[in-house]
């Protein structure tokens, strides 16, 4: 494949298997490695701000007013409180008599932190644990954290650990005066962790004050920004955000101009086995006509794209599911049949807002079929695909085949950012069958060059820059 | 015609090449027609998987309704496309472009053998909208033991039609025949006939071609034979009962 060495070079600003020389690869390069393309979703490299202060210093305010100034959709905080260390039953003890001490670096589970700052820095999901401090223990449950652009990070140790310090992007530390931080931990603890004053008051001077000047302060050594007063500093504010703002649009462009490659690249390859057309009978042929046709009204539009809607829905599943052999009775007295019966279970998962169109189709073939959802939105100004919205099956990484559905398909942006948050949440690449009713060659090859394995389903392959007038045409808007 | 004798309903291992031959299971398949005017539906293994489902005896009434009306969907798209078309080129809503598609010519029609029949109208009609159907009432003589005509309603415009007949089982074929008769009497040309039916019997099939050549058959399956009373085996049973009543 002479692609080879060009394939890899292209993606050399964003891939860390690039760096240096294209045509080095590992001493035994998978053949994975070698004919795969690497997509890299806007959502890695996620940009981390660390925000440490003293206990009450407005950490958390500061930081969701650094969130209400950026206004992205994308932009999540993440507290240290979550990574305190489970206890034993005597530390547990000792906390409950306000003994214990949360206010040493001891008492955070670094290493747990660190791995799911390289998690979410990566692009990959990140669980979360959760922390009661009702129960000053760790919950069964968690939370996940997924394709953040931006990730906060607040806690009093946020600048600490130095594995954290070489995660992060940027470095705050918010100061305030001491009676200020105290009275507002009292306040805090004492109305949302239900605590009660006197104990507040013996651990503040027991542990957190010594601690403070003992741990948290060296912190502003390391800090790149140090803010006073909190969100009434405007003007910190403003920087901060404007910072952050840059490095979103350096990314957004490194992102496309790697799309673009990816592009160029296999412009000219054949289209991979992979990709399955559905031959053009003389009826797919004549609803072709009639859905292009701009005079066919809305109703005749629905009606006939419904219908060529199930026969991409009966390949895909076709393509898709895996059967095993199976004999029947049939009702004719000692008659068998010797058949078969899928052995996987098919679920969906629709690309909002065009796959919206495919469902009817879809539950005409599979009337329960599960069906996650995923809204990815090309942002109008800078032409990038943007993920909005997920919710996926909780166990879709066991469904045998999972169905994406999307209409149309143009630079392949949004397939290729639609199959990762498929992969990001444990579904098998060669369980993924991608549904269109048309695609742009090169953006097909840029999906199949980065995800060799899926499998596509695709009524017609078109011009690679063809408005989604399909979507606008089945909705009606 | 239809003179040589395949093996009928041979064991196949099913699924596309690129796969593997464990995830090619092997099952029964159609008997091979040597006839050009019967079509049979591509073997997929999601075809026979969902002829499974509607064969076997302990499937429930929903269901049996369900699968079977997906296969009648596949038989009526099939049976579609075997209608001619004209060149038909469109402007297209992208600036400029144009498509050579196509047109369907003439005008179609539904005709259902009661009660059976009816129960691929569905699929009919989620395909061709506002279809007209007409119906025809065959029931065997319980004196004769033959088919005999009690019933019949048909539009009236029927012999400038083309005709897609519906009938899930072709056992025989005796009432399938004299409903081809009916039609042809109204005026419609043999050729202009198209019969969709699930599932045949290689003596049905035979009779047609012998009787009517020309009358264009589309299967989803061409069992292996019929039992001494006549019944397609192994079948499905009784498709009206199935999907009507039990």
């Amino acid at each position: 494949m002479t692609a080879l060495p060009l394939l890899e070079s292209a993606v050399a600003p964003l891939s860390p298997v690039t760096k240096g020389n294209a045509k080095i690869v590992d001493e035994s390069p998978t053949l994975d490695r070698l004919h795969r393309g690497h997509y890299s979703p806007p959502w890695s490299n996620t940009s981390i701000i660390g925000v440490a202060g003293s206990s009450g210093s407005g950490k958390t305010s500061l930081s969701m007013a650094i969130i209400k100034e950026l206004s992205l959709p994308w932009v999540v905080i993440l507290s240290m409180d979550s990574f305190y260390k489970p206890l034993t039953p005597e530390e547990s003890a000792s906390a409950f008599r306000n003994e214990y001490d949360f206010d040493s670096p001891e008492a955070v589970d670094f290493d747990v932190l660190v791995q799911k700052l390289h998690d979410i820095k990566s692009g990959k999901k990140a669980d979360i644990p959760v922390y009661s401090f009702e129960k000053h223990a760790r919950m069964e449950n968690t939370t996940t954290i997924y394709s953040p652009h931006v990730l906060i990070l607040e806690g009093i140790f946020a600048l600490h650990d130095q594995r954290v310090l070489d995660l992060l992007d940027l470095k705050i530390f918010a100061e305030a005066d001491s009676d200020l931080c105290l009275s507002r931990r009292l306040l805090r603890d004492v109305r949302e962790r239900g605590r009660d004053i006197e104990g507040c008051i013996k651990q503040w001077f027991a542990f957190v004050k010594p601690n403070f000047h003992k741990f948290v302060e060296p912190q502003r050594n390391v800090a790149d920004i140090i803010v006073p007063r909190g969100i009434e500093n405007k003007v910190a504010i403003s920087m901060v955000t404007d910072r952050i703002h840059k490095t979103l649009s350096i990314k957004s462009d490194e992102h496309q101009m790697a799309l673009r490659r990816l592009g160029q690249v296999c412009e000219d390859d054949p289209l991979s086995p992979n990709v399955k057309i559905i031959q053009h009978t003389n009826q797919i042929r004549g609803i072709n006509t009639l859905l292009m046709n701009p005079a066919l009204s809305a109703e005749d539009f629905i009606f006939y794209f419904d219908r060529l809607a199930v026969m991409l829905v009966e390949i895909g599943t076709e393509e898709g599911v895996k059967f095993k052999s199976s004999t029947v009775r049939t009702p004719i007295q000692g008659e068998t049949y010797k058949g078969l019966r899928a052995e996987s279970e098919v679920s969906a998962v629709v690309v909002l807002r065009g796959g919206s169109c495919l469902e009817t189709g879809l539950k005409r073939v599979i009337p329960d079929c599960s069906t996650g959802r995923v809204l990815i939105q090309t942002n109008f100004r800078s032409g990038e695909p943007e993920l909005h919205f997920y919710r996926l099956a909780p166990n879709i990484a066991e469904h045998q085949c999972v169905l994406l559905l999307d209409p149309q398909m143009s630079s392949g942006g949004a397939a290729l950012m639609a199959v990762r948050v498929l992969l990001d949440h444990g579904v098998r690449e060669d369980r993924i069958v991608f549904v269109t009713y048309m695609a742009g060659k090169m953006g097909l090859n840029r999906l199949m060059s980065v995800y060799p394995e899926i499998r596509v389903v695709v009524c017609r392959i078109v011009g690679d820059s063809e408005p989604r007038w399909v979507e606008q045409r089945y909705l009606g808007c | 015609m239809s003179g040589a004798v395949f093996e009928r309903a041979p064991s196949k291992h099913l699924g596309p090449d690129y796969k593997s031959q464990e995830e090619r299971p092997s099952a029964t398949v159609s008997t091979r027609v040597d006839h050009k005017n019967v079509t049979t539906l591509p073997q997929t293994p999601q075809l026979i998987a969902l002829l499974t489902m509607i064969r076997d005896k302990e499937t429930n009434r929903a269901d049996f309704i369900f699968y079977s009306n997906r296969i009648n969907r596949l038989l009526v798209e099939e049976a579609l496309n075997h209608l001619p078309v004209l060149p038909h080129t469109i402007t297209t809503p992208v600036a400029g472009k144009t498509y050579a598609g196509v047109k369907f010519e003439g005008k179609i029609c539904g005709v259902s053998i009661m009660r059976a029949g009816e129960a691929m109208e569905q699929a009919l009609r989620e395909c061709c909208r506002s279809v007209r159907i007409g119906k025809i009432l065959i029931q065997r003589d319980e004196e004769t033991s033959k088919p005999r005509l009690f019933y019949d309603k048909l539009p009236a415009d029927i012999k400038d039609r083309w005709v897609l007949l519906l009938d899930p089982m072709l056992a025989t074929g005796g009432s399938a025949l004299m409903a081809v008769d009916v039609l042809r009497s109204k005026g419609v040309p043999e050729d202009r006939i198209c019969f969709l039916n699930l599932i045949a019997s290689p003596e049905g099939i035979a009779n047609f071609a012998q009787k009517f050549p020309l009358v264009r058959i589309v299967t989803a399956f061409v069992d292996e034979g019929l039992n001494e009373k006549n019944y397609i085996v192994p079948g499905l049973g009784d498709f009206g009962d199935r999907f009507y009543t039990f």
